[in-house]
């Protein structure tokens, strides 16, 4: 009995005590703000959560974060890091945008095919660090993190000058908008979530199930939790990379198409990067601690804060930056855990002598 | 008396760890422990050092009552404890490490020089020689566990107890040890050894203690009792002599030939190594550690590359196959260390006896849930493994039973071929017995197994066939008949052969 309640109920307790320091911390800065702090919080929760358009709202802003999560959870999982997610969203978004743009064909057709060229790119973008890691040992922290800039700057270029949109105002960066008939649809007529919601949902799951009974997932797992045994125990470690940070760069791909073709109809430059979705993802990552269902949550709850948080600055005197206030004390108390944890990794890495 | 533990009681939930436990120590004795793993020995050290609280019971040092809530306390005491992992700063000096608490000089300096001269006095006066200057992390594991007693015998320590202390240690290394324990025994000072090995307790102590689940099963002089008689105390029941049949060697399943690997300072780890395994036969490597068996076998498995030389795996060549492919080429693998070759210790008992054989359980890429339970739960029978659940998780697996896990595993691969390495080390003596009648079972269906061990009676009890290795090179080879402790240790230590 107590075995069990362990089981379920210790992995909750570090979140949910970030969390609740979180909001502590968010009640000090209000208090700070001059604001009162009951009422702040129920115009976040309204902002959140508190019509069934704000709801939806919250879920369409939570979409591209879930994909993201589950994509940086994926790799985790397998022992990677994956810190691209923006770059590959950023492909994801301008390919999307681009095959939504020039495929002739029927519409959902077109969509589909924009959807898919979204997770191609988004993929390779990611699998090629994946590439150099195996081919030349260069750290995957690194070339992941700085081919976040190649691909925002390139996919800058592209709407700012080539494909620039010179039928509307012209002073922005952006390509011409999709035909209504290639859009993901809404879920529901006049609200903002939009089929990209259902695609996360699916995603969560099939990874769940993907990691807890299949022979690639259980490979992946050994792999991520100590590499030198699953390669002892014959898992190819070279391959499963590749197809990790696939995978993984393919789900901030889809991330990226979904949001232009379910929200913005176009790609917008710095849209993505500005409304930070590829951090808010790593991050419900970590503080799911890499579970597919829980990472989804996670995301959500991401999602509310920074709803809520404009919420909390339509109707109070209170910034918008409460939210971030919040949000930025999780990472504080997440990153602890998690920096720990990987300095443990390294050290025992380390102590082997041998790399895998 | 010196120490006395009288009715030492400890309670976890519904386990009882220790049994109203009594035990003494007179002053310039050594007194051992022995007894299986989960018998309760570490338990009751902890106990002693401060480190846990009895649920009842006393303890008595020099006649007063004593209560330890801390490690601090017991060493002011007089007990210090060497651990069987050691407790060392790797990059400081031995010197450094004897002193750390203790440090001679003004609270902002450190007086090097004499913390040297301190080391220096207690080498001599306790006749144990180190280089006080030595960084420890560089030092064999001899040295670095001499470091640890003296940095013991620097708190002044009365009384020393001493974990597992030969585990790690070369047959030298081991001497050394026992010796120095003897001598410091003369000159007053007390030891309880906890140990695995009847033949060192024999050896080396005055008095033997065994623990059975919780109990002291014996309390008896060295003098008046053997091996045979502690084996039956701490198992319970008489140990079977396993019966070896003559083997019969059939066809080739390894062949290696020329196998070189280069190291990083000129010497090669591995030089022009040659040497076959037949179907049917159990060859053993005998060496100290160290002398490139660890680099055979990851060569063998494909876990690293070789500069040159082939390798052939049931008639296949397999000197480019990826470790992978081996494996599928029919071999299996004991690693020499369990937990970083052997299993994620984050990972559940099931998962960590899953491995290798997860590709065959399967169907349409999922695992099949109920045939993968059902044979790590054999795993779990068959060894008697102790674990909570198959959902436990491999690190709260004590050493033995995670060693006892992987071997079963290993020998369910049903491979042609098996590499054992170091097939018991640190399990209990019942395990022992199943373990290397498991691996002769092996054998008379037809396996050809590669043995290395560190342990000459493994070797010598399990082996038709002995190689000796010696800083890369096979330097011997003898049939079991011919093979004695004495003629291996001469090759194993460089010796030539006669």
């Amino acid at each position: 009995m107590s075995n069990r309640w362990s089981k379920y109920v210790l992995p909750l307790l570090q979140p949910f005590a970030a969390v609740l320091i979180g909001l502590i911390a968010g009640s000090i800065a209000i208090w700070i703000a001059g604001g009162s702090i009951p009422e702040t919080y129920s115009e976040m929760w309204k902002g959140a959560f508190g019509s069934f358009y704000f709801f939806t709202n919250t879920l369409a802003r939570a979409t591209p974060i879930i994909l993201i999560g589950l994509g940086a959870a994926f790799a985790f999982r397998a022992g990677f890091f994956n810190l691209g997610a923006e770059g590959q969203m950023i492909f994801g978004a301008l390919t999307a945008a681009l095959v939504g743009l020039y495929m002739p064909g029927p519409g959902w057709l077109v969509c589909v095919a924009a959807l898919l060229a979204g997770i191609t790119a988004g993929g390779l973008w990611s699998a090629l660090a994946g590439w150099f890691d195996a081919r030349f040992g260069v750290n995957l922290l690194i070339t992941t993190l700085l081919m976040n800039y190649t691909a925002a700057l390139f996919a800058g270029y592209i709407v700012a000058y080539p494909l620039k949109d010179r039928t509307g105002s012209a002073a922005l960066a952006q390509s011409q908008m999709l035909d209504n008939s290639v859009w993901l649809s809404k879920l529901f007529k006049g609200m903002p979530v939009h089929t990209g919601f259902i695609l996360a949902v699916i995603a969560a799951i099939v990874i769940y199930i993907f990691f807890k009974r299949t022979v690639a997932g259980y490979e992946m797992r050994m792999l991520g939790g100590n590499p030198l045994f699953a390669v002892y125990g014959g898992v190819r470690r070279g391959a499963m990379m590749l197809s990790a940070m696939f995978v993984s760069g393919g789900l901030a791909g889809l991330a990226g198409a979904a949001e232009v073709l379910g929200t913005q109809y176009r790609y917008i430059d710095g849209a993505l990067s500005t409304a930070n979705y590829a951090w808010t993802g790593i991050m419900a990552a970590l503080l799911a601690g890499a579970h597919p269902v829980g990472t989804a949550v996670a995301a959500i709850f991401l999602a509310a804060l920074q709803t809520g948080g404009m919420g909390v600055e339509r109707n109070t005197e209170v910034p918008l930056e409460i939210g971030s206030v919040i949000q930025a004390v999780l990472i504080l108390f997440i990153s602890a855990k998690f920096t720990y944890t990987y300095l443990k990794r390294r050290k025992e890495k380390n102590a082997d002598g041998t790399a895998a | 008396m010196l120490l006395e533990m009288e009715k030492i009681t400890k309670q976890y939930g519904d386990l009882t760890a220790n049994r109203s436990i009594d035990f003494n120590l007179r002053a310039g004795e050594v007194h051992a422990i022995v007894g299986e793993n989960g018998a309760g020995k570490t338990t009751l050290m902890r106990i002693l050092y401060g480190m846990e609280q009895p649920t009842s019971g006393t303890i008595r040092v020099k006649g007063q009552d004593a209560a330890f809530t801390s490690p601090a306390d017991a060493i002011r005491c007089g007990i210090g404890m060497v651990h069987q992992h050691f407790m060392l700063f790797p990059s400081f000096t031995a010197a450094e490490n004897i002193v750390a608490g203790r440090e001679p000089g003004s609270l902002m300096r450190f007086d090097r020089k004499k913390a040297a001269a301190e080391v220096e006095e207690l080498c001599h006066k306790y006749g144990m020689k180190i280089d006080p200057w030595a960084i420890v992390g560089g030092s064999p594991l001899g040295v670095q566990q001499r470091v640890e007693i003296l940095k013991v015998l620097h708190q002044g320590a009365e009384i020393i107890i001493l974990d597992e202390p030969t585990g790690v240690l070369t047959p030298l290394e081991v001497k050394e040890l026992l010796e120095a324990v003897k001598s410091l025994a003369k000159q007053g000072k007390s030891f309880i050894l906890i140990s695995h090995k009847l033949n060192e307790v024999m050896d080396t102590a005055d008095r033997i203690t065994v623990l059975r689940d919780g109990v002291v099963t014996g309390t008896v002089n060295s003098g008046e009792t053997d091996v045979e008689q502690l084996s039956r105390l701490m198992v319970g029941r008489e140990l079977i002599q396993i019966e070896r049949k003559p083997s019969m060697p059939g066809v080739e399943v390894l062949e290696v030939e020329g196998l070189t690997i280069r190291g990083h300072k000129g010497k090669p780890l591995l030089d022009q190594v040659s040497l076959n395994v037949r179907a049917g036969e159990i060859v053993g490597i005998a060496g100290i550690s160290g002398n490139g068996q660890s680099e055979l076998l990851q060569a063998i498995s494909g876990l690293i590359k070789q500069d040159a030389g082939r390798i052939a795996l049931v008639g296949a060549e397999v000197s480019a196959e990826s470790a992978r492919g081996i494996r599928e080429k029919g071999l299996a693998h004991i690693p020499e260390d369990r937990y970083v070759w052997g299993a994620d210790k984050s990972a559940t008992v099931q998962e960590t006896g899953l491995m290798g054989h997860h590709r065959r359980l399967q169907r349409f890429g999922f695992i099949r849930q109920k045939a993968a339970s059902s044979l790590v739960a054999d795993f779990v029978r068959k060894f008697s493994i102790k674990t909570g659940t198959l959902e436990t998780r491999t690190q709260y697996l004590s050493g033995g039973n995670l060693q006892k896990l992987i071997v079963a595993r290993e020998l369910a691969q049903g491979t042609p071929f098996l590499i054992a390495a170091e097939p018991t080390r640190g399990v209990d003596v019942g395990a022992m017995e199943t373990i290397h009648s498991e691996l002769l079972a092996k054998r008379d269906a037809g396996a050809g197994i590669l043995l290395v061990s560190s342990e000459l009676t493994e070797i010598l009890k399990l082996s038709d066939r002995i190689l000796v290795m010696f800083e890369g090179r096979i330097v011997g080879e003898m049939a079991a008949e011919e093979a004695t402790e004495e003629k291996l240790s001469l090759l194993m230590a460089g010796g030539k052969q006669q």
